[in-house]
């Protein structure tokens, strides 16, 4: 509420945007000010050496804009308002606001000097303030706007009056709430500390009386239940400090975050958020399965050579590590209790666990799509992405240069992109753009194609190898090493020559070929893992071999190593040997960027074949674990080493989005369909493993039920099962209720994007009107001006001025008024009674009173428009 | 921290808590910070509430604000004077908003103000090339730093009043998620 008076103390220096004297301090404004020597208005000297001394005395105000407005005269096109700025508007655009803040309104009915209306209209002002009352409109230079009004204002009962109706109304509704929104609330008012701890002060005291008045027979109780909940709070404080120090990876993020911006940071933040959940699924997959097998584990007899590390074979088939060692039977060591199903506590614990990751991932991805795509149907907003493209977190010289050239370089990119919007491509160019585009893809999903064949190819030389027992026993298991080397390396290869394919290929969004790379490695990985998969299922789980789901487990831990050596080698490859060529060799090259794309596909594929594995090795979260802290750590120090922030324009939020989502759907959905076929349709080794026998793996769960029939008390679990579990017709229904409610969803997104529009137009309409009322205005107020023209001139000083200041702006602004016509003809007699004073007219004040209501309508419906806007995104 | 009890009352840091977006221990380390500048001038002892204020010099070369581009804008926004002296409260404020648990309309308020060069509520153009100019370095020509501003203007106004108003501006925020992370520093 105290910006307008703020702006008051000189609308001179306040509304003149263009002037330089802007930069100064308030300190020195007084002495800028004050080479006018005794003259009121600020802007009185600079008139003479602009226009001629012959119209000194009657356009005394309108020399500084015409001598600010050269600089700016062939870029300031005022857009279709129906206003145009006059020339001779001394104070900038700012007096002819046609967006109808109060502010102009109270500035044109206050007249500094006119002590009569003064008070009248700060009482209409204080009535106005209280229908805009938003309390985030004070401005938090209170204090300061207070000292420049005048004195008057200041005394003025009206004003102070709503100033303090409006406190105490915030004190009260702050006092009736909770002790946490309270907190809440009071943080959330923009204004400076001093005025928010005076009243929280005042709100608590507030408190105290009340429930001083209220129970003061309970004050022992009371005194009990403040000091129980002050420990409670001082538990809490403590307990967070130790989650912050736990979580050791927070300062290397925020070091990475200030040095490389928000891009480089979110793939961090993805990076441990996958470690975590790995971690999660290590520490449940531990303790309900791990721990109770080695309790009843045998001694392992198999020598360890070292080359198991890389293998996964040897000394590690007979180990936790893989499912071929669990047992099938119950383990009973402590007498009187009852024994632990090892088939079911393993279907269990991997069933639970896909559920939990399901519904954290659909979590997370609900939350990401809710405050990252909030609107995509919305203009792109380039207006959004100048205001906002500065990352405030980033600290050094160096990465903040890079950082504003990388902004001018997009700028220029998005204005030349504008420019060529408009002329289209020839029709050659444009055949010839489709057909490189058309190569492309050709030869991406080729060569997709043919490295699904190789490694289909690999898969079959392998599983002969594995079979054939003739080699020794070493040779055999180094042999096993060239499926994954050959997956890893094409894994890695193939996108940095897809990388090459931008060379040729012309995208007009640069952020179009982002989405064509991603989408080409995504098919690289997916379907290499797809072709992995029909090996693992048709083939081995088929096949003679002795026990198959150890196999599979070896062949993922094997694929996990390799594709963690590859990575690092990539870091040190990809990043370091190309920044020692880029710097020291070929300087044109320059210091390689952080490829995120590349990166975040590679965490992806790495937890895609870690979720493939735990049904078959359920200790690989423990493997991946350690090298996602590793490729952590590696990432870290050869991106601050070598690394450069990526040039292009990166959404950060949004492609975090698109990772959340590329990890849910053809990751986590494919490997619930495999995990899926495994359970039901293959059948189990005969030898290992704890579902050894059966002729599936489900058959486990369907025997217990079974069992369980024939117990009374446990009549639930059977009912469960038989009429939810394995009724089809219940899934039926479910997915009948679930598209009806996703129809029902779609139905009302539908309906609120129509609203929203409608909204839209609404507020245009609302500017519109504003718009025609204020030419309305302007019209009937120039009319009115004819008419006093015709009365007696009077005299006219320049100290005067500080009265006509305020009484310009709103003639001034009129387009085609014949008042504006006369003053183009620089007639005298029309200029002058333009600039005489109305306000000393004592009907005058009445009418104002009039127009000012029609202001107090405009300004309503523009506040109605913009609570439905509220109101609807509320909703 | 054993010597906490003496630089604030715990009244004090209660009242910081509810005031700022911090916890005890970052009111602290803040202190600490903000002590670093000038450790001669700030005293050890807040309990008797001293009125000091670090001038703008020292509070521009902290290293969080060294190299800001706008770091002169948000130390006058935020400093009780306007001109960039700050007290302590100031500077927790000013971390405040500036910390990621600051809520979305709050950051926007504060964005507003500190691209509103000339403080008369409004963004207008020459608040626009000013940022445009302080974002780029001064790499881009005027034509085409009017040709910028004059397409951020007639895509974010909403009321076609030529200028951005607190509510323009908060509109555009809402349809741009990376504000919040971006507007953000990292202490």
């Amino acid at each position: 509420m105290s910006f307008p008076y703020g702006d008051i103390e000189n609308p001179g220096y306040r509304y003149s945007e263009t002037l330089e004297i802007d930069k100064l301090r308030p300190s020195q404004r007084s002495t800028s000010f004050n080479h006018s020597s005794g003259n009121t208005f600020p802007y009185v000297p600079f008139e003479d050496y602009n226009r001629g001394g012959g119209q000194r005395q009657n356009a005394p105000v309108l020399i500084p804009l015409n001598l600010v407005r050269s600089e700016y005269e062939d870029e300031y096109q005022p857009r279709d308002l129906g206003v145009e700025l006059p020339h001779s508007n001394p104070y900038g655009n700012a007096h002819v606001n046609p967006s109808f803040e109060y502010q102009p309104e109270f500035g044109w009915m206050l007249p500094p000097t006119s002590h009569a209306c003064n008070i009248q209209d700060a009482d209409r002002y204080s009535d106005a303030s209280e229908r805009v009352n938003i309390v985030r409109r004070h401005s938090r230079r209170d204090s300061d706007a207070d000292f420049a009004t005048p004195s008057l204002l200041r005394l003025d009962p009206g004003y102070m009056e709503a100033k303090r109706k409006e406190e105490e109304k915030l004190i009260n509704d702050l006092s009736t709430m909770s002790s946490r929104e309270r907190v809440k609330a009071i943080q959330k008012i923009p204004k400076s500390m001093k005025e928010k701890r005076e009243i929280r002060n005042r709100v608590l005291t507030e408190r105290k009386k009340n429930s001083h008045s209220r129970d003061a027979h309970l004050n022992c109780c009371t005194q009990c239940f403040y000091s129980t909940a002050l420990s409670f709070r001082q538990l809490k404080n403590s307990f967070v400090d130790c989650l912050q120090l736990f979580r050791f990876w927070q300062k290397t993020l925020k070091d990475i975050g200030s040095q490389f911006g928000t891009s480089i940071h979110s793939y961090f933040v993805f990076l441990t958020w996958l470690l975590m959940f790995n971690v999660f699924s290590f520490l449940v997959n531990f303790s309900f399965l791990a721990v109770p097998q080695l309790i009843a584990a045998q001694p392992n007899h198999l020598s360890f050579m070292g080359l198991e590390f890389f293998t996964g074979a040897g000394y590690f088939t007979n180990t936790v590590l893989y499912s071929g060692f669990y047992t099938n039977a119950t383990i009973a060591k402590i007498e009187n209790t009852s024994p632990y199903y090892m088939q079911l506590a393993y279907i269990f614990t991997i069933g639970i666990y896909f559920i939990i990751c399901f519904l954290s991932l659909i979590y997370s991805m609900a939350k990401s799509f809710h405050s990252n795509v909030i609107m995509p149907q919305m203009r792109s907003g380039n207006a959004a992405k100048l205001l906002c493209i500065w990352d405030f977190s980033i600290i050094g010289e160096k990465a903040v240069q890079m950082n504003q050239k990388n902004i001018s370089t997009q700028i220029k990119e998005t204005l030349s992109e504008m420019r060529t919007e408009s002329l289209k491509l020839p029709l050659k160019q444009r055949i010839s753009r489709i057909s490189i585009h058309l190569a492309a893809w050709f030869l991406s999903l080729g060569s997709a194609v043919a490295s699904c064949a190789g490694i289909y190819f690999f898969c079959l030389i392998n599983l002969e190898l594995f079979l054939n027992q003739e080699n020794t026993k070493l040779t055999n298991e180094a042999a096993t090493l060239v499926l994954p080397i050959v997956v890893s390396l094409l894994n890695h290869v193939m996108p940095f020559l897809y990388s090459f394919s931008s060379l040729v290929e012309k995208f007009t969004y640069p952020r179009h070929q982002i989405y064509t790379a991603i989408i080409r490695n995504i098919i690289l990985k997916i379907s290499i893992i797809g072709i992995l998969c029909y090996y693992w299922l048709n083939i081995v789980a088929i096949s003679k071999v002795e026990c198959w789901e150890t196999m599979v487990g070896q062949d993922i831990y094997r694929l996990l190593i390799a594709d963690f050596v590859c990575c690092l080698l990539g870091s040190f490859f990809g990043e370091y040997l190309l920044r020692l060529i880029g710097t020291k060799c070929y300087k044109k090259l320059g210091v390689p960027e952080f490829d995120i794309a590349r990166n975040v596909l590679d965490l992806i594929y790495a937890q895609t074949l870690t979720w493939i594995g735990i049904f078959f090795s359920p200790l690989l979260p423990a493997i991946q674990m350690i090298t996602f802290f590793i490729i952590f750590c590696v990432k870290k120090i050869s991106l601050l080493m070598n690394c450069q922030q990526p040039r292009k324009a990166w959404r950060g939020s949004q492609m975090n989005t698109i990772f959340v989502f590329l990890l849910f759907f053809p990751s986590f959905t494919g490997v619930l369909s495999v995990i899926a076929v495994t359970v039901w349709r293959r059948k189990p080794s005969e030898a290992c493993g704890p579902f050894r026998g059966l002729t599936t793996t489900f058959e486990a769960i369907s025997g217990w039920v079974s069992l369980l029939a024939s117990y009374p008390s446990s009549g639930w679990v059977v009912w469960i099962y038989h009429n939810i579990i394995e009724s089809t017709f219940f899934f039926f229904i479910l997915s009948i209720i679930v598209l009806m409610i996703t129809y029902l969803y779609w139905q009302i997104i539908s309906g609120r994007k129509t609203m929203v529009k409608l909204l839209q137009e609404q507020i245009v309409n609302a500017g519109k009107d504003k718009m025609f009322l204020l030419k309305q205005l302007r019209a009937l107020e120039a009319s009115k001006l004819l008419c006093l023209g015709r009365q007696p001139e009077r005299d006219f000083s320049l100290n005067q001025l500080p009265k006509e200041q305020i009484r310009v702006f709103l003639p001034s602004c009129m387009e085609h008024s014949p008042w504006m016509e006369e003053r183009a003809l620089s007639t005298e007699s029309a200029r002058y009674p333009a600039m005489t004073s109305f306000t000393h007219e004592p009907s005058q004040i009445t009418r104002n009173a009039g127009v000012s209501e029609t202001l107090v309508l405009a300004l309503r419906a523009r506040q109605e428009a913009e609570w439905e806007m509220e109101n609807e995104e509320s909703s | 921290m054993g010597n906490k009890q003496t630089i604030f009352t715990p009244e004090q840091l209660d009242a910081y808590q509810d005031v700022t977006f911090f916890t005890r221990k970052e009111i602290l380390r803040l202190f600490d910070k903000y002590r670093d500048l000038a450790p001669q001038l700030v005293p050890q002892d807040y309990t008797k509430k001293p009125s000091m204020k670090l001038p703008y010099e020292l509070i521009g070369s902290m290293p969080e604000l060294k190299d800001n581009p706008f770091r002169q804008r948000i130390a006058e926004v935020f400093s009780e004077d306007g001109e960039g002296n700050m007290t302590l409260d100031d500077f927790l404020d000013m971390f405040s908003v500036m910390s990621e648990m600051a809520p979305r309309d709050l950051k926007a308020y504060y964005a507003f103000k500190i691209y509103d060069f000339n403080d008369d509520n409004y963004i207008c153009k020459s608040d626009l090339e000013k940022t445009v100019n302080k974002l780029t370095r001064k790499e881009l020509t005027p034509e085409e730093v009017s040709l910028v501003c004059n397409k951020v203007i007639d895509e974010a106004d909403l009321d076609n009043d030529g200028k951005l108003s607190l509510e323009d501006f908060q509109h555009m925020i809402v349809r741009a998620p990376d504000f919040l992370s971006t507007f953000h520093i990292r202490i």
